[in-house]
């Protein structure tokens, strides 16, 4: 696993605190969804879970002290981390996966991109025409060196949805057996 | 008869006055003939001087301190005009086009601190936005304190806050700092740290709570100062312009 190379104002103290001033905020927010996104891409993750983001390095930088807008109980603030979500849904970059949104899925690439990312690659290496399980796309030996291995398979379908509505593909969901056929 | 010779005198008087004056205007006019002259002379040898030396100005940063403290040991400002003989030196197009660079340096990092930089990491932005050749490598902090100078034609948008120890911000935001912004910026560069809160205000400056308050409070309106409620004790108040690993980040 890649090291993350963490920004400098990982080390800014104020950065774990909600900014009151509107402009420093947006850039505050700015700062903390590209983080986000670049530590779930490094590390491979697709989750945040909000009862579980106080144990994460990237919420809780104990090197000073800090926890990603504490509350006075000494807590991780829920509607904090929840803000900086939902201005990543807005782009895109994440959808709850629950209705309470205590379940996240990060999109590093926006499912749009990814899906032309597996597209492109179906196109490059001539399996227009045929079907791959999606375990061969994220676990296989074909794909190792592309960015999408390893993908979340729940992001990877939701991926591949995007390509099905623009009929470049059709998703082969039944028991146990998960494929996708490209056109 | 008594009449009469006081007319005399009188027109006696009149005359001598006048020839007086005659000598004073001739001493006077030789006088500012030697003095044309002379500087005349001067002027034809500093211009011989300095574009012998335009390449040694513009590359040595020593030289064109010395040559500039000349300058102004005398009265002349090499930057001042672009016309007459100063403008075939080049020396103010030099900072002139230091100037833009420093706007262009304040603009691109202007997101991260707010528009508040200081001068040593404008200095380490600029040799490395200049590039590798040889004859930009030397920019001495004077050099960027003289251009930034010339940037106040601006306006208030653009001024440099002296912050105590010979060290020096440059403020790139409309919106100018008072003295009271001023002693906090100084006093949190002072201490060592980026930040500085209320009451380490208060007890250094002698000030009321309310005053130390309403100053912070303006910073942080103008998105230099950034709130930390994590501190021991109480809000602590940074600046992004002040803190090493942003003054060092790539971005």
């Amino acid at each position: 696993m890649a090291e993350i190379e963490w920004p400098w104002q990982y080390s800014f103290p104020p950065f774990f605190t909600l900014q009151p001033h509107s402009d420093t905020r947006a850039k505050q927010l700015a700062a903390w969804k590209s983080l986000i996104l670049e530590y779930y891409r490094i590390t491979k993750q697709a989750i945040v879970d909000i009862r579980e983001v106080h144990s994460s390095p990237l919420f809780n930088n104990s090197a000073i002290n800090r926890i990603l807008f504490r509350q006075d109980n000494g807590k991780l603030s829920s509607e904090a981390i929840l803000l900086i979500l939902e201005e990543l849904a807005k782009s895109g970059n994440a959808s709850p996966l629950d209705k309470t949104k205590q379940r996240w899925l990060i999109y590093w690439h926006t499912l749009e991109e990814w899906g032309e990312i597996i597209y492109n690659w179906a196109q490059d290496n001539g399996f227009i025409g045929s079907v791959c399980t999606l375990f061969e796309l994220t676990q296989g030996e074909d794909t190792t060196h592309q960015e999408f291995y390893g993908l979340d398979t729940e992001v990877l379908i939701r991926a591949l949805k995007t390509l099905e509505a623009n009929k470049k593909a059709e998703l082969i969901l039944f028991d146990d057996n998960q494929g996708v056929k490209f056109f | 008869m008594r009449r009469k010779a006081g007319v005399g005198a009188i027109q006696k008087q009149k005359l001598e006055q006048e020839k007086y004056r005659d000598k004073g205007t001739e001493i006077q006019e030789n006088q500012f003939e030697q003095m044309t002259k002379q500087m005349e002379t001067f002027r034809v040898n500093l211009e011989e001087f300095a574009s012998k030396y335009k390449n040694e100005i513009k590359k040595n940063a020593r030289f064109r301190r010395q040559f500039t403290e000349m300058c102004a040991s005398i009265g002349v400002d090499p930057l001042a005009s672009g016309k007459g003989f100063w403008s075939v030196l080049g020396i103010g197009d030099f900072y002139y086009e230091l100037a833009v660079q420093i706007v262009e340096v304040c603009m691109a990092t202007n997101y991260k601190n707010g528009g508040l930089i200081s001068l040593d990491e404008l200095r380490t932005r600029l040799i490395q936005a200049r590039g590798r050749r040889k004859e930009h490598q030397e920019i001495t902090n004077e050099d960027l304190l003289a251009a930034a100078k010339k940037l106040r034609i601006f306006g208030n948008g653009f001024s440099i806050v002296p912050i105590g120890r010979g060290k020096h911000l440059v403020q790139s935001v409309p919106g100018e700092l008072s003295m009271d912004h001023t002693a906090v910026l100084q006093q949190a560069s002072l201490s060592g740290n980026a930040y500085i809160s209320k009451s380490t205000l208060c007890k250094e400056l002698k000030w009321e709570p309310g005053r130390t308050q309403k100053a912070l409070d303006h910073m942080v309106k103008e998105g230099l100062a950034w709130l930390d409620e994590q501190g021991e004790n109480e809000t602590l108040y940074w600046f992004p312009s002040l803190f090493t690993a942003c003054i060092v980040s790539k971005e």
